[in-house]
């Protein structure tokens, strides 16, 4: 497999792709995902994520990099865990019903603490329409205890900036990464502007500096990951689904076995204020607030602006993830104002984990819809007023 | 000039360049214009043929919701599109249509072009070019987005083959509101 190596500058520097650019969504999480760094991708078409896979085939090879078409997407998610061992930044991209699939190949990816990164454009069942029904999937698909760790783009922009985030992620938490996406922003064209090369911050893998005969492959500090090994340079080292030891040899001794999980869901839980981000609108003088993730930040900020027309100062927070929940963040806004409107694109789902934190604090007021379309600013200004009276 | 943010809608039969027409205006007013612009679009899953609409939102800053509840610019160029779109544009909205392709108008609307930029095209060489007419004349017409600026659009987005039919077609748009005095003044 090729990797880029340090001799290919040429090669480095294609992959960004500077300036600015009139472009589709999709699109954009595939530059983001080349400037992250990406040099493999394997995946199984559907829609609305197939201008993912059109667009890597393209890239890929200009920068060194290899694409693999899988038979299905269980074949693409191992694909990934294998590419990822070999030391290549990888990616893939399904759909809702795409990613029911990888369920088996993407836990063993969290078990043996494979960076992997894995764009989910979600659909409704059967057509092409918008939906945030798999929040919980993104989250609870996999057997076993593990964290994930989920970033919502909410405009191409970010689809590129958090593409590149999450890759980040991935690789210093060694644990696969989703990127949310969903029909509307993935099939929409909009402004992007890709930075120059030396602004882009990237995170690359820590490799041991131990000998092969005192190397322990998941030997970690409290809370943290192990450093990798470089393949094929002697490090042997069984990946195994099974509970494992340090060492890496299958090991079903219940205090070893309690250890292991403990690790790998405490490097995410116990790092989650330095995991999560959100950002805040108009929220200086805020009496109420709407909460919210992904493409329905867009017509929450303009129904906040109508309704400070009208004199109800509302103001948005948006959750740039939403695994692991930013209750650092949550717990803090609960206390400041009267209610929070959680504004999302399902039957209600997401609005149980903003209650749960926001208990005792301050009410929440579910405001969902799960038509195939993004909530319009006029829908979230009548629920506000009437809520407000 | 049509009033900021500029709430389009183009619709037609697939394979006229609805989408395209919308990519390209997009792309000329954020790339070159330095505009921020959102496009979306919906289409059935025919190759040719099936209705097909492309809406976009060009404005002076970023825009939040991507889809506009009503537009004040209505491109129709097919009846049974006309029809499905109309009742969004707003009363003092524009509307341009190919008068050949939209034969019955059911509301008026005082500001109302007809270019008949099929049969300009037809008469090019290539009805395919209809779309880059229709451009041509709302660059114009409109001042939608500067000509200059839309004919670097099309020789970075149009495959090279089609390149100078479609530089054609653009100018032959732009030469219909000069030659005919179609200026929208809102």
């Amino acid at each position: 497999m090729s990797i880029i190596r340090a001799n290919q500058l040429d090669a480095w520097e294609k992959r960004v792709d500077t300036g600015v650019h009139f472009m589709l969504g999709n699109y954009a999480l595939v530059e983001g995902a080349i400037s992250a760094g990406c040099n493999f991708f394997a995946g199984y078409p559907i829609t609305p994520a197939n201008e993912i896979s059109e667009r890597m085939s393209q890239r890929l090879p200009q920068v060194g990099g290899k694409f693999v078409q899988g038979e299905d997407e269980l074949c693409s998610i191992f694909a990934l865990a294998g590419a990822s061992l070999a030391g290549a930044k990888v990616m893939t991209a399904t759909a809702s019903a795409g990613y029911n699939y990888m369920q088996e190949g993407l836990g063993y990816c969290y078990t043996i603490e494979a960076p992997v990164v894995v764009a989910d454009v979600m659909r409704t069942r059967g057509d092409n329409f918008a939906s945030y029904a798999d929040v919980y999937q993104l989250r609870y698909g996999c057997s076993g205890d593990y964290e994930a760790i989920v970033v919502c783009p909410s405009s191409v922009q970010e689809l590129y900036d958090y593409t590149i985030w999450a890759f980040n992620l991935a690789e210093k938490y060694r644990n696969p990464v989703i990127v949310m996406s969903e029909a509307t922003i993935s099939l929409m064209r909009e402004r992007l502007e890709i930075p120059s090369a030396d602004k882009i911050e990237i995170f690359n893998r820590k490799y041991t500096t131990a000998k092969p005969s005192e190397y322990l492959p998941f030997g970690a500090p409290e809370n943290g990951c192990p450093d990798f090994a470089p393949l094929g340079k002697g490090y042997n080292t069984i990946y195994s689904l099974n509970p494992h030891n340090e060492k890496g040899g299958i090991d079903w001794d219940p205090d070893d076995f309690e250890r292991l999980y403990k690790r790998v869901c405490g490097k995410i839980r116990e790092n989650a204020d330095e995991i999560c981000r959100t950002e805040q609108y108009m929220m200086d003088d805020a009496d109420y607030v709407i909460v919210t993730y992904g493409s329905e930040v867009r017509p929450s900020i303009d129904a906040a602006k109508l309704a400070r027309e009208e004199g109800i100062k509302v103001g948005v927070v948006k959750l740039c993830n939403i695994w692991p929940v930013p209750e650092t963040a949550i717990r803090e806004v609960a206390g400041n104002v009267g209610k929070i409107f959680a504004v999302e694109m399902n039957i209600g789902r997401y609005c149980n984990e903003i209650a749960r934190v926001a208990a005792g604090k301050c009410p929440v007021v579910p405001v969902t819809k799960n038509r195939g379309q993004i909530h319009t600013s006029a829908e979230l200004l009548r629920v506000i007023r009437e809520e407000t009276k | 000039m049509l009033q900021f943010p500029q709430r389009i809608s183009l619709c037609g039969f697939g394979g006229q360049g609805i989408i395209l027409s919308a990519v390209l205006l997009g792309t000329a007013a954020v790339t070159k214009g330095g505009l921020y612009a959102v496009q979306t679009q919906s289409y059935g899953s025919e190759a040719r043929g099936g209705q097909c609409q492309a809406e976009l939102i060009i404005d002076k800053g970023p825009i939040n919701s991507p889809v506009a509840e009503t537009k004040n610019l209505l491109v129709a160029m097919f009846q049974t599109a006309y029809e499905k779109y109309i009742p969004i544009l707003d009363e003092d909205g524009v509307l341009v249509i190919d008068p050949q392709l939209v034969t019955n108008l059911v509301r008026p609307i005082a500001n109302t072009f007809a270019v008949p930029a099929t049969q300009i095209a037809v008469d090019l060489g290539n009805r395919m070019a209809a779309n880059m007419v229709m451009l041509g004349f709302l660059s114009e017409c409109l001042g939608l987005l500067k000509a200059e600026d839309l004919l670097e659009a099309v020789k970075d987005q149009v495959n090279p083959r089609f390149v100078e039919l479609n530089l054609k077609a653009v100018q032959a748009g732009i030469d219909y509101a000069k030659d005919n005095n179609l200026y929208y003044h809102g």
